[in-house]
């Protein structure tokens, strides 16, 4: 008998031949995020069993287990033999001591000598004899202790179904890169496209001296907490000081984040295609700011060929902020630390910038010379 | 690295450390302990303790031993202003100010004096506040933003004419071991800090007129005669008595040559962008400038990368405070996001000061011409 977290992924994804692939990619997910804790992964058809770990550890496990996404839904059991009397040994240690219960018994094996139902009744019964204050409650059970008769001689006993994190296995997807500040909305959207099996690589923009180190270090505190869940570990930033700066002294005021955005779209195009990622994702959602209106977006997209995903479109502000508490990312978001100087903002920014006008303006720039020498700024941070 | 920002913090005393951690490692015992080590210790404590009070004070003081100045102004301001109402000035550092703020929450009701321009209370609007029920007047000795410098001896005095029960408390920072000062009869309470004059981070100390009732606002072991329980910060003691005697050596030479590099440091930069905001006649160890068109934050950020360490008084963000003493003294909007402040130290010497306003003149050349 042998404590083991049981692990089911969401079987819709993986129907014909996909399968294996996607089998493989959860696998090596699972085991990056179990990187450091001692354990073996072994495979049982249709799931993924964490054997051989120190038992103390077990909810450090879970915790992390449950931020892979793909991972449909886990348990804490017990593998044992599958005769009887193991059964019943295991049954003991996880059942509670008193309350209802009942048994559900499912039979992978179909050539066991007893059916399910027979198997849920024979231990019932010797669960009541073993335990004076437990009762039976077939229709509204207090506790269900679930036996799961595999093949080859073994059985899976266990009492909870954990909720796991969903989605599509990370990397399963293709990779993109996430445009991160330090708000609220970017992290959630980074998470969003996680769960949906891509791969998120990082980019920060920032304009030091104008904001603070503080600022920066907000962004690295995000990237960590996100990690767990992307699986990412680095985060790259890049410098728009200039940009700022040639925007402000040359464009039209109304313009500044409009331009700007779209200086942040080339650069984050370029450092995509440079490392193979196939698409951009921001947090942005409809009308949430002034440069987030359809005028605006189209504005940024007008200048990337690369789908831009914009998983919070529809999203309100509360939405997103309980999305941010859940994950984790809410508290560090809210620092008071500003992604973006006063002295930069325009008291009245364009609402409904038309496109003709912003290239107009943008014109006065030499936008290649500015974004090349962007490009030099990057530095990648190791999280 | 040229560190103009010693109103925020200052260098260990490398000498006065260097003695505090060879005494604290050789005897680390628990100054309470019944032992010879622990009697070693504790006279030592009390050795420092003397050593504080001759610097500013006669034999009517004691001093308690506190975490630093944040902790002495609360001891000071809880334990005094029970009932009635307590008076303070719109200058005070937060340690006061939010006291204040916690007062009104019991029910105490607070009264708060306006600023003169230059900074100082204006004393008659200070002493109209106070009457037969005010139970506790605190003010500043030297502003942290302003420099503007409190005559709380003066003060104490005429507050105490008006109401011989109330007591009065300063909040000395800023002043202590940099100010030539020394306590008078009628100043009851006074706080100081140890890492503002070379101490270590962590210490500081309340001077109280052995007369007064002080009330405890920590409890336990009975330190401190009962009014500061927690064992004693040793370390920090002893690193701040040693600091405190080489400040005091030197407290007036210093003060006459930082008042020529405070004004040489001024006269050097671009009178056409800056304007002096500290006062003129106040501490020669904080000289605050405003910027027209600056950003203090940024321009804080761009002399560091150039090796020059100031602080600001404002931060670049309509979410961040302004400078609550600088508005409260009347200085105009359009300075108050540009706001610096450089603060002295007895080593600065005048190579830095001259490099420092250099550095100043093109950071803010350069930040007008981009912004």
């Amino acid at each position: 008998m042998e404590k083991v977290i049981i692990i089911r992924y969401a079987e819709i994804h993986l129907k014909g031949k996909n399968r294996s692939y996607f089998e493989r990619a959860l696998a090596t997910n699972l085991e990056k995020s179990l990187k450091g804790l001692r354990h073996e992964l072994h495979r049982m058809s249709g799931r993924w069993l964490v054997a051989a770990f120190d038992e103390a550890r077990t909810e450090e496990i879970c915790e992390r287990v449950g931020k892979v996404f793909g991972v449909h839904s886990y348990s804490v059991g017990l593998l044992t033999g599958s005769g009887m009397d193991d059964i019943f040994r295991a049954a003991l240690a996880v059942a509670p001591e008193e309350g209802t219960f009942k048994v559900e018994t499912h039979r992978a094996y179909k050539n066991y000598p007893l059916t399910s139902m027979e198997v849920s009744a024979e231990l019932g019964g010797r669960l009541l004899a073993a335990r004076k204050k437990l009762k039976v409650d077939v229709h509204t059970p207090q506790n269900v202790v679930y036996v799961d008769v595999r093949e080859n001689g073994s059985a899976l006993v266990f009492c909870k179904f954990l909720r796991g994190a969903g989605g599509m296995p990370v990397s399963t997807s293709g990779k993109g890169l996430l445009l991160i500040s330090g708000g609220i909305d970017s992290p959630v959207a980074g998470y969003m496209m996680a769960k949906r099996g891509l791969t998120v690589e990082l980019l920060h923009f920032h304009s030091y001296p104008y904001t603070n180190e503080g600022a920066k270090e907000k962004v690295v505190t995000l990237a960590k907490l996100l990690s767990p869940y992307t699986q990412v570990t680095r985060l790259s930033t890049v410098s728009v000081t200039h940009i700022q700066e040639a925007i402000h002294k040359t464009c039209a005021a109304e313009l500044n984040v409009t331009l700007l955005r779209r200086f942040m779209f080339r650069i984050a195009e370029r450092f995509a295609l440079e490392r193979e990622l196939k698409c951009l994702v921001t947090g942005e959602s409809l009308g949430q700011v002034a440069s987030q209106t359809i005028e605006g977006m189209t504005s940024s997209n007008a200048v990337v060929t690369l789908p831009v995903l914009r998983p919070l479109v529809g999203f309100d502000k509360e939405e997103i902020i309980d999305r941010a508490k859940e994950i984790g990312t809410f508290e560090t978001s809210i620092l008071p630390y500003e992604d973006c100087c006063t002295v930069f903002l325009p008291e009245f920014p364009a609402i409904k910038p038309k496109l003709s006008y912003i290239e107009e303006e943008e014109k006065k720039l030499d936008v290649p010379a500015l974004v090349e020498e962007a490009m030099g700024t990057v530095e990648t941070i190791d999280l | 690295m040229i560190y103009l920002d010693n109103a925020a913090t200052t260098r260990p005393d490398g000498r006065a450390l260097g003695a505090a951690l060879s005494f604290t490692e050789e005897q680390y015992y628990n100054p309470s302990a019944g032992y010879a080590g622990g009697a070693a210790v504790r006279s030592a404590v009390e050795r420092a303790r003397a050593s504080l009070l001759a610097h500013i004070a006669n034999e009517k003081f004691a001093l308690v031993f506190t975490s630093g100045g944040t902790e002495s102004d609360n001891l000071a301001i809880f334990s005094s202003a029970k009932r009635g109402n307590a008076v303070t000035t719109a200058g005070e550092h937060a340690a006061v100010e939010k006291s204040f703020a916690a007062l009104r929450a019991r029910g105490i009701e607070t009264r708060v004096a306006p600023l003169l321009g230059d900074g100082r209370v204006d004393a008659d609007a200070l002493l109209s506040l106070v009457d037969e029920k005010t139970t506790l007047v605190s003010v500043v000795h030297v502003g942290s933003e302003t420099g503007a410098v409190n005559e709380i001896a003066a003060l104490a005095r005429a507050v105490k004419k008006k109401n011989p029960r109330c007591i009065f408390h300063s909040d000395g920072v800023q002043a202590f071991g940099k100010i030539p000062f020394r306590l008078t009869d009628e100043i009851d309470l006074y706080s100081v800090s140890a890492h503002k004059i070379g101490g270590l981070k962590g210490s500081g100390a309340l001077y109280r007129r052995r007369s007064l009732h002080t009330e405890a606002q920590i409890f336990g072991g009975g330190q401190e005669s009962g009014l500061r329980s927690g064992t004693e910060n040793v370390l920090g003691i002893l690193a701040f008595a040693g600091a405190a005697e080489d400040k005091f050596r030197t407290l007036r030479e210093d003060y006459d040559r930082l008042r020529a590099y405070h004004d040489e440091l001024f006269a050097a930069l671009d009178a056409s962008i800056f304007t002096r905001l500290s006062a003129r006649d106040g501490s020669p160890y904080i000289l605050t400038v405003g910027g027209r068109g600056l950003r203090g934050e940024v321009l804080v950020r761009m002399l560091w990368d150039r090796g020059v360490v100031v602080g600001t008084g404002s931060a670049c963000s309509s979410k961040h405070p302004r400078s609550r003493a600088l508005e409260a003294c009347g200085v105009e909007d359009g300075l108050l996001d540009g706001v610096l402040r450089f603060s002295f130290a007895p080593q600065t010497s005048r190579e830095e000061i001259v490099s420092a306003a250099k550095a100043l003149n093109d950071c803010a050349h350069e930040f007008l011409s981009k912004v």
